[in-house]
């Protein structure tokens, strides 16, 4: 009989599984890049009018349009996950790997810690090109607003795997991220603030646990970090991020084809 | 120790329902058997018959109903971490990740079990040799044969020498000479003091490849034993002697054989061209032979043809059930592996 691999080990392995498999496909990365560029090159430059209205304070377009397209980075990075974990449901991978002493936690994480990557890596490249054409970058801010959007790739990675090995279907999980993600981000505010719009729609948006997110990206994009919605939006990640984790881990412990 | 050696497998009274659209389907009624360390075991019988949920309980997949199992020694439900490091698996859908190379496949599943990195690149040169990989271990699973990925699957699941191996319908879209050499590396495994377990609807499978057998039905064990237990207790070698004789002859014949103490049938059966059979059932069908042709010698009749028939594991099941197993269960095929979708797991 063998020792088991510790937990730290576990994960690693798995980790390292999960950024061979999207190593693998090429494509998923250069589409991880361009879409985010693309926001910044084909939809930013629509907001240059609005500068100087109520959302955007003169010469800050970018300051408040650069947050809000980072949370999208991380909300697809994240999302992502389930589509995988259903090709190794439907392959027995996940099965042979449950009847393996691994924890289910370091399976999970093994996904969860490569999105993290795949949001971090365009992430920065996002930020290079938005300083480029005058976001103004602010180191303290911007090393929170990766760990604060660090937590919301996690929760979007946990919940997509968790909802990949209940749904086990690729067309059922389709239809339920893609049917999530424009309410999710619309009343989030990611590309327009909601502050322009009505009331119901504000309201709206306080049920949304990635406005939150978006409203303290802004804030820390903007340098502002010791501030309640800063500290608002980390404890409502920080929550949604456990109980993700906590769904996808319970996932894994019952997943069957 | 100087105990008793620990069976491999150990099962009472297991129960497992599934809930179906409208009623709970019972998928394993009761069943009981024990496996000793080191012998190829057989569940085998029909599609739907509850192989693959025993399987799945065994294995830690599925948490029983009810009933009592220890794999190992270990109980499986309460310490399902500890059977998992003392099990390896094989599942119908195989489990190679099909985008890796064999070689990554082997070596997350060694470092997994607590294997050093340099010890799991040994056991991998190692398996990828017995199971003749060498040439491939650097390439995608998918670009793999069938055979190819079912050696590569049985060596992931034998990375970390468990105790006892389970299989779920191994040898199943294997040609021939894959089966066959699969079933070789099973024994050899059992040679070097694997256990065994696994599930088929295969007779010949059964019958050739394992030490003991349990036939299951519905959920239940019917027949437990080794092939030719089964077959010897089960059902009878069938004798056919045609002779150079009328049928007064063979009738005395008939009369005089069915007397003999190893012979529990013979009756006179009418040729067409007036030359009649003496057809027998025995539980012997050596002494039983050797009687009917001392009887014939006896009167100086030739023989003009004589055949026997070993009964096979069917018989068996077609005894306890009213089927055969080559036809039973194909209304039901399927229905084991979505049944266990909609079920609760033990961590």
């Amino acid at each position: 009989m063998t020792a088991l691999a510790p937990f730290t080990l576990q994960t690693g392995l798995f980790f390292r599984r999960k950024l061979l498999e999207t190593l693998r496909q090429p494509v998923w990365i250069i589409t991880g890049l361009t879409t985010p560029v693309l926001y910044l090159a084909l939809f930013a430059p629509l907001l240059r009018s609005l500068a100087g209205g109520p959302a955007f304070p003169p010469g800050r377009v970018l300051d408040v349009f650069v947050p809000g397209v980072m949370v999208l980075i991380a909300f697809g990075a994240g999302m992502g996950a389930g589509w995988p974990i259903i090709w190794e449901l439907d392959s027995g991978v996940i099965e042979r790997l449950r009847v393996t002493p691994a924890s289910r936690l370091a399976l999970l994480l093994g996904t969860v810690l490569r999105d993290i990557v795949m949001f971090a890596l365009p992430g920065v490249v996002v930020i290079a090109i938005g300083a480029a054409f005058g976001y103004h970058v602010r180191w303290g801010g911007l090393a929170l607003l990766f760990l604060l959007l660090a937590l919301l790739t996690a929760a979007c990675s946990a919940t997509s795997s968790a909802l990949g090995l209940n749904l086990k279907q690729i067309g059922s999980l389709a239809a339920v991220v893609t049917g999530a993600q424009l309410p999710l981000t619309l009343l989030a505010g990611v590309l327009l603030p909601l502050s322009l719009g009505p009331t119901w729609l504000r309201v709206l948006g306080h049920v949304n646990p990635m406005y939150y997110a978006v409203q303290a990206a802004r804030s820390l994009a903007a340098g502002t970090v010791a501030t309640a919605t800063v500290g608002v939006g980390f404890l409502v990640m920080a929550a949604i991020a456990a109980l993700s984790v906590w769904w996808g881990t319970r996932a894994y412990q019952r997943a069957m084809t | 120790m100087s105990s008793p050696p620990m069976p491999a497998v150990r099962v009472t009274g297991l129960r497992k329902s599934f809930r179906a659209a409208d009623a709970a389907v019972e998928a394993v009624s009761g069943i009981d058997l024990t496996v000793a360390a080191g012998e190829i075991f057989g569940l085998l019988g029909p599609n739907g018959a509850g192989k693959t949920t025993t399987l799945r309980i065994l294995t830690t997949l599925l948490p029983a109903d009810a009933g009592d199992a220890y794999v190992a020694g270990e109980d499986v439900r309460r310490a399902p971490g500890q059977v998992r490091r003392r099990i390896g698996y094989v599942g119908q859908l195989g489990g190679a990740d099909k985008e890796a190379t064999g070689r990554e496949n082997l070596m997350l599943a060694g470092r997994l079990y607590g294997l050093s990195a340099a010890d799991t690149r040994r056991r991998c040169a190692e398996l990828t040799e017995v199971f003749d990989l060498d040439a491939l271990a650097d390439r995608a699973v998918r670009t793999y044969s069938g055979g190819q990925r079912r050696r590569l699957e049985v060596a992931l699941g034998i990375m970390h020498r468990p105790r006892v191996l389970f299989l779920d319908e191994p040898t199943t879209g294997l040609d021939p000479q894959n089966r066959a050499n699969l079933w070789e590396q099973l024994r050899l495994l059992r040679d070097g003091g694997t256990t065994v377990f696994l599930t088929t609807h295969y007779l010949d499978e059964a019958d050739q490849l394992c030490d003991r057998v349990a036939i299951v039905d519905h959920g239940r064990v019917i027949a437990l034993g080794s092939p030719d237990e089964l077959k010897q207790r089960y059902s009878a070698d069938s004798i056919a002697v045609t002779p150079e004789a009328g049928a007064d002859v063979l009738d005395a014949v008939a009369r005089e054989l069915a007397d003999a103490p190893f012979i529990t049938g013979a009756v006179v059966e009418a040729g067409p061209s007036g030359h009649g059979t003496i057809r027998l059932t025995a539980t012997d069908a050596t002494r039983a032979m050797a009687a009917v042709f001392g009887a014939l010698a006896s009167r100086g009749v030739p023989t003009r043809a004589a055949s026997v028939a070993r009964p096979s594991l069917d018989d068996v099941f077609l005894r306890e059930t009213g089927r055969s197993l080559r036809d039973a269960g194909s209304s039901t095929a399927g229905a084991e592996v979505t049944a266990g979708a909609a079920e609760e797991v033990a961590a």
